[in-house]
């Protein structure tokens, strides 16, 4: 019985070092890898936000919001939004045109169903965000000009709701700033 | 020497992981369909199967046995967390590609099945010979599947973005059910017929 109960004591004592060793290593793993991911996460975003606005020479960020310039022209803002969809979250990037018009919309990341809800990629429901007016960001059946997929509700839903959501708080960011 | 290379071949033909133990499909079905994924995916297996074989075998006098199999699962989860952080940081595109089989490896039956049938029972320099057997013989396998699932999917053959060959009537016209998962399930059947009709496959 004395046996037993040491036996069992060692297994304990070995399960627990194996798991301080293993996370000892990862931590170190991952501050070796933070930096670098940050970097390429952010040279990505960037190469979103150009993709938005091909004409863009340079952008400052402030309070969560993008200021897009042509040299000195103001092109747009852009900004980011996200939300839980159906299998995780969906990360969106919306740029705006002026402070009313939403210029267009692009999924950063998302881990929906492929086929079904990854329908949130592809036409027409993803270019139906250009030339909105960020009022009518809202889903038709609560006024709004936005349609969800059939079959795709909650992925589309998500998305809707997340760009309405962040354009009501970053909206309230951009007209703080003018007064 | 001679019981080194045996247990080292064993993995290549005879005891292929997925040709003909049958393990791990789950990853080969998935990430088979551009022979740059096949490579990159049994890269990172190569790895978490020889460095979870390696301390496997250098701690197995130490394990105690009723909680072997959870120090297993945490050495070989740690290795692919390593694996799949060092993926995101340094070849993004291949993260990206792998998805969510990158960190799946973790349930892959081939390194789990491994630790426990092999290097818990054997020593060091016998566990590194199963560990590049097997693991070889896995890319080999994907490697096989991957080239004819691009090749008739896309009607091409592309290495690292670098074209190797293209086919004339097939780029037109690709036939891309063989990209789909579909298609991998096909191929790995025939694959799985045709070898053991050449006898390149024996039944225990």
């Amino acid at each position: 019985m004395r046996f037993n109960i040491l036996k069992r004591f060692y297994a304990i004592v070995f399960l627990t070092l194996v798991v301080i060793i293993s996370a000892g290593l990862l931590s170190l793993t991952y501050s070796l890898t933070a930096e670098q991911i940050k970097l390429r996460q952010h040279e990505q975003f960037l190469g979103y936000l150009a993709e938005m606005f091909p004409e863009m020479t340079n952008f400052e960020y402030n309070d969560e919001l993008y200021y897009v310039y042509d040299g000195a022209l103001l092109l747009g803002y852009a900004f980011t939004a996200g939300k839980a969809g159906y299998s995780g979250d969906i990360n969106i990037m919306v740029g705006l045109s002026d402070k009313e018009t939403v210029k267009g919309v692009l999924i950063i990341s998302q881990t929906e169903t492929p086929g079904i809800g990854t329908r949130i990629l592809e036409e027409p429901f993803i270019s139906q965000f250009a030339g909105m007016n960020v009022n009518d960001l809202k889903l038709r059946s609560e006024g709004g000009q936005a349609d969800t997929i059939t079959g795709a509700t909650v992925s589309s839903k998500a998305v809707i709701e997340a760009i309405s959501q962040a354009a009501v708080e970053k909206l309230a960011g951009i007209n703080g700033q003018d007064e | 020497m001679g019981k080194w290379f045996k247990e080292f071949a064993k993995g290549l033909v005879v005891s292929n992981p997925i040709f003909v133990l049958a393990l791990g499909l789950c990853p080969s079905l998935a990430v088979t369909n551009s022979l740059d994924n096949a490579l990159g995916m049994s890269a990172a297996v190569i790895f978490v199967l020889l460095c979870s074989n390696v301390l496997v075998a250098l701690i197995r006098t130490w394990v105690a046995s009723i909680v072997r199999i959870p120090v297993f699962i945490v050495i070989i989860a740690t290795f692919v967390t390593m694996v799949s952080l060092t993926f995101e940081a340094y070849v993004p595109a291949l993260y990206e590609s792998l998805g969510i089989y990158l960190p799946l490896i973790v349930v892959n039956c081939i390194i789990l099945g491994r630790a426990e049938a092999f290097a818990s029972r054997n020593r060091l320099s016998l566990a590194v010979a199963d560990a590049l057997g097997m693991g070889l013989g896995f890319m080999l396998a994907l490697i096989i599947i991957a080239v004819i699932r691009e090749t008739l999917g896309s009607g091409s053959l592309s290495l690292f973005e670098h074209v190797l060959f293209s086919l004339p009537v097939l780029k037109e016209q690709p036939v891309s059910l063989f990209l789909l998962p579909a298609g991998a399930f096909l191929v790995i059947g025939l694959l799985l017929a045709a070898f053991r009709r050449m006898g390149l496959i024996k039944n225990e």
